[in-house]
């Protein structure tokens, strides 16, 4: 979303840069009709509210950023400055805050004695997962086996019975 | 030698180098903490000294955790996270190119959005945190209480990149030179995203509180 406006930020620059050249000389170009002009290039005049608004804001910004005082930042707008304060508390609060000790010790306790590369943990968890399925082969063989016997004892005793 | 230095949380080895190399010009050798480089430490780690690693989660488990909690909003998640993060840093050691501190950043912030992206809360709340109120009255708690959990909500309506440098820049304290370095963006990007992060906020907490 950021990189769009950046974008757009490149696009203005150009548009000025298309301007600047047609001012240097080039007459022809220069002069587009002003409906015909991309839209980055007009002007649209801010209301006066509109305009202290922004300049408010700007002030506002500047202040939670360090660069002006917070008297400056009063005198464009003491309402926000009240609430960016309340704000400051809870965020100062949060600033305050440290990891529980426990969790230290719980990453601690996971970790292996042994300190095992991802590569090599990777080739270990497929070697796991080979002889897991070749006990579950021989399992299955197992049960085969057993099935045939218990069927051939069946043919015997039903043979017998009859 | 391997221990922590309290003001050192969240500042990576080469500043503190920096800063103890200052303070030496002006003190004596012997009241300035010796402090293991990420390098060094991430050295004993690899030839086998598993204890140490230790050191790295004392250096840097507060600001990332402060990170994930502000985040998700959820002091259980975040340490989750915290947690699954310093174990695959241990197992990926060998893979740290640069800087320790922003490569586990990295970990941590990744794991957050991945976590937002699976997991869409519309409220997040501070609920189970059981930090001690500075506050001296009844009134006052509530009135803290009230808007912690307000900041909560309007927090979890912001985009993810947006509260993400909220949060980096409000509740981490972290410049914008350091969280552009962080986060591998331009400067202007990131006031961008503060002041729009600003905007929001103000809108969905003006009526009430200004």
């Amino acid at each position: 979303m950021l990189d769009s406006h950046e974008a757009n930020d490149r696009q203005l620059d150009a548009g000025q840069q298309v301007e600047r050249c047609d001012d240097a000389g080039d007459r022809q170009t220069g002069d587009r009709p002003r409906a015909n002009r991309p839209a980055v290039d007009r002007e649209v005049p801010l209301s006066g509210s509109m305009a202290a608004e922004d300049g408010n804001a700007l002030a506002i910004n500047q202040w939670l950023d360090g660069d002006v005082t917070e008297a400056d930042a009063r005198r464009a707008d003491t309402k926000q400055v009240e609430l960016w304060n309340r704000i400051a508390t809870e965020t100062e609060r949060r600033k305050r805050m440290v990891t529980p000790a426990y969790v230290a010790a719980n990453i601690m306790a996971a970790l292996p004695e042994q300190r095992v590369d991802a590569q090599t943990a990777t080739a270990t968890e497929k070697r796991t997962v080979t002889s897991a399925e070749t006990e579950r082969g021989l399992s299955m063989n197992m049960a085969v086996a057993i099935g045939a016997g218990m069927f051939t004892m069946g043919l015997v005793i039903g043979t017998l019975v009859l | 030698m391997s221990s922590t230095i309290p003001w050192s949380a969240g500042v990576s080895a080469p500043y503190v180098r920096r800063y103890t190399s200052a303070v030496k010009m002006t003190e004596t050798d012997a009241q300035v903490p010796e402090v293991d480089s990420d390098q060094d430490v991430i050295s004993r780690v690899l030839a086998g000294d598993r204890d140490v690693f230790a050191t790295l989660i004392g250096r840097y488990s507060d600001p990332l955790y402060r990170h994930a909690l502000g985040m998700t909003g959820s002091p259980d998640v975040a340490e989750d996270i915290l947690q699954t993060s310093f174990i695959k840093a241990y197992h990926h050691l060998t893979e740290v190119r640069g800087r320790f501190d922003a490569w586990l950043f990295r970990i941590v912030a990744n794991g957050c959005k991945d976590w937002l992206k699976n997991i869409r809360r519309t409220h997040l709340s501070y609920d189970e945190d059981d930090q001690p109120s500075g506050f001296a009255s009844p009134d006052e708690d509530l009135d803290r209480t009230e808007l912690r959990s307000d900041l909560d909500y309007a927090l979890a309506q912001l985009a993810t990149s947006l509260r993400e440098a909220f949060i980096m820049k409000h509740v981490e304290g972290r410049s914008y030179e350091e969280m552009a370095d962080l986060l591998g963006t331009t400067v202007g990007a990131l006031k961008m995203r503060v002041h729009r992060a600003r905007e929001a906020l103000q809108a969905l907490l003006e009526e009430k509180y200004a």
